[in-house]
């Protein structure tokens, strides 16, 4: 068993991956960057290297400072978290060749999975469905334009080595296909560092299904079932959830086993996510492997039972898996929704700053994933995640309301977040009955964005608010009447509080 | 007492009155009255058509930070003068409305430009916003360099 741990991440992903090492009595270090020397998930460490500036590129995706901060402080072993260097091949062989277990997959199997052409073609081999669309890496244009016809359009253009809808362009007739192309490959040129696209058919309001997959180093594979995420903005998951509604047993069954195979082709080793999207027809088509735990884990946790951290760190200490597949099941629902500081107000702008009130909800069924307190500054430097919160109930039903009423109780103040703005998704007519597809927040984002109904009583808090301050005099005041005293002058604040 | 709130691009006028146990309350000439007010230190809640409501709020500066059943208001206390100046179309400085990194400066002091032209670009939380003019004319400052961190609405490219 590995007997300390460096965690190379940051905020609340640090933090939940050393609570899971502490309960089995496994020492954590944790690293930062200059500007995360207050960040709370320092304070879950037994130890703390500072690795560097803030810009990422000068810390968190230094992969020698890390290595050196492992060695240095004496871990057998690196935990990635998930962004950064989660999935860098590279990373993982650096760890190899200095003797450090990097929790994840191998670093072969991480580069086969890492490229979007690979791994689309080791599913075909094994007879997972995949989009129809190119095989091969080309840059000929008839041969995109031949692959266009075959398949029909709409088709996309995706970036082999791509993620976060770097690259991506929806083409809808074969005249825009050239400009697509040259665009495509230019963005991921930028993005990547590598202009390989290719074609595939557009799937057209699909849902975003991934099952979440556990394989040893003795070729031992289960699968947790599924998370569907079709709650995104700008191919982000917001809200995911898990069982989905769009899967009978029969689907379900199906699926899972495409994405043992997928896994188990591949030679990928410890956790592991296979995406797949699912058509208004109910064919399913695998996207790709994420290699790293993800951010919505909490909700495979919450219906399963398995903590999914202590997983990947038994697997890489070299033991078996020793769970049974038929033992896991699916119990109730559970349903997360990221809390992200930025402002659906303007347009998502991300809305670093000093949180100056924190009031995090709790209660039955509630799991709070936070990577923040209350008086800390979220520096601007790094993703706009501050924390996730999570819910189980014994069914869907439920776990919205809980959800919806655990959203009103979490209460940040100071910065702006989406949490507003998660609350009226959830309660929309779509969501409850679960009929809802990747592209439901670009279709119904500005609705979301009127409902809100309490200005009036909003208005009065800042008026009240307001009148505590002392210094309301001047021009602060508009058109103040000469002859009328204040209602605060005469009463102060107190005496109002008197029924 | 009255106050100007501002909420997104909207100031409303609120008057507020004494009167018995209650506060009489005018936004935008619209009546209300407000009963059973309790403050506390970041809650206040009050009584307002038969609804109670609690709400959790933050002054800080100018600006109260509130939420009410999962909604959120930042209100700005306007200030005339204020006003004026930040809302003359065509401004002579362009702000960053995020604090972030400068990750390009596109124009040089004496260019000529054109309303719309790309100004520089701000980098927060791995989001990219462009800044643009509000209007034509020539560069008359820069204050900032590439790579360097800036705070929300502090100018960054000043015009003639």
């Amino acid at each position: 068993m590995i007997k300390k741990i460096l965690i190379a991440n940051r905020g609340e992903i640090a933090i939940r991956v050393a609570r899971a090492c502490r309960e089995l009595g496994i020492e954590v270090v944790g690293v930062y960057s200059e500007v995360d020397k207050d960040s709370l998930h320092l304070r879950f460490m037994d130890d703390a290297y500072c690795i560097g500036e803030p810009a990422p590129k000068k810390s968190y995706l230094d992969i020698q400072k890390i290595v050196d901060a492992a060695k240095k402080s004496g871990c057998e072993a690196i935990h990635p978290g998930y962004g950064f260097l989660a999935e860098n091949a590279e990373f993982a062989k650096t760890c190899a060749d200095n003797n450090i277990i990097f929790i994840g997959p191998d670093y072969k199997a991480l580069a086969l999975v890492g490229d979007k052409l690979a791994s689309r073609n080791t599913a075909r081999r094994v007879d997972v469905p995949v989009i129809p669309g190119m095989e091969l890496k080309s840059s000929d244009l008839e041969t995109f334009k031949k692959t266009a016809n075959q398949v029909g359009y709409p088709v996309i253009i995706k970036a082999s080595l791509g993620g976060g809808g770097k690259g991506m362009r929806v083409v809808h007739t074969e005249k825009e296909l050239e400009p697509s192309i040259s665009a495509g490959q230019r963005e991921a040129k930028s993005a990547f560092g590598d202009d390989t696209v290719y074609l595939e058919k557009y799937i057209e309001k699909p849902r975003h299904i991934e099952f979440q997959v556990l394989r040893d180093n003795y070729g031992n594979t289960i699968h947790l079932f599924e998370r569907e995420c079709s709650i995104q903005r700008r191919h982000q998951k917001i809200i995911e959830e898990t069982p989905s509604v769009a899967l009978d047993n029969n689907l379900r069954r199906r699926m899972a086993e495409a994405a043992k195979q997928v896994i188990s082709a591949a030679g990928y080793t410890n956790a592991g996510t296979v995406e797949f999207l699912l058509d208004e027809n109910n064919n399913f088509y695998f996207l790709e492997v994420n290699a790293r735990v993800q951010v919505e884990h909490p909700i495979t946790e919450l219906v399963t039972g398995v903590d999914l951290v202590h997983q990947q760190i038994l697997i890489a200490s070299g033991q078996k898996i020793k769970l049974n597949q038929e033992e896991i099941y699916q119990r109730g629902h559970a349903i997360e929704a990221r809390i992200y500081a930025e402002d659906p107000e303007n347009n998502f702008l991300p809305s670093p700053g000093e949180i100056l009130y924190l009031n995090e909800p709790q209660g039955p069924g509630v799991r709070v994933d936070s990577g923040v307190y209350q008086g800390w500054n979220v520096p601007p430097h790094y993703d706009p995640i501050l924390s996730k919160l999570i819910v189980w109930a014994e069914d869907r039903e439920i776990a919205i309301a809980r959800l919806v009423n655990n959203l009103k109780d979490y209460i940040i103040l100071g910065i702006k977040t989406n949490i507003g703005f998660l609350k009226e998704i959830l309660l929309t007519k779509n969501f409850l009955e679960g009929n809802y597809h990747t592209h439901f927040i670009d279709e119904c984002k500005d609705e979301l964005l009127k409902k809100k109904k309490n200005l009036h009583a909003a208005l009065i808090a800042g008026a009240l608010m307001q009148s505590q301050t002392k210094k309301v005099t001047g021009p602060e005041i508009l058109h103040q009447d000469s002859e009328q005293t204040t209602p605060w002058q005469e009463l102060g604040a107190w005496k109002i509080c008197k029924r | 007492m009255r106050y100007a709130l501002k909420y997104l691009n909207n100031i409303h006028k609120i008057e507020v009155k004494k009167e018995d146990s209650a506060l009489y309350i005018l936004i935008d000439r619209q009546n209300f009255v407000v009963k059973n007010i309790k403050i506390k230190s970041n809650q206040v809640s009050f009584q307002l058509n038969n609804k109670r409501y609690c709400v959790y709020g933050v002054l800080k500066d100018r600006v109260s930070y509130i939420s009410i059943d999962g909604e959120y208001y930042t209100l700005e206390l306007a200030d005339e003068k204020r006003q004026k100046r930040d809302t003359s179309t065509g401004g002579d400085s362009v702000a960053s409305p995020m604090p972030g990194l400068v990750v390009k400066i596109a124009v040089k002091v004496g260019e000529k430009v054109t309303a719309g032209t790309t100004l520089a670009i701000v980098e927060a939380m791995k989001m990219q916003n462009e800044l643009r003019a509000p209007r034509d004319g020539m560069i008359k400052k820069i204050n900032f360099k590439e790579g360097e961190q800036i705070d929300a609405f502090e100018p960054i490219v000043e015009l003639s």
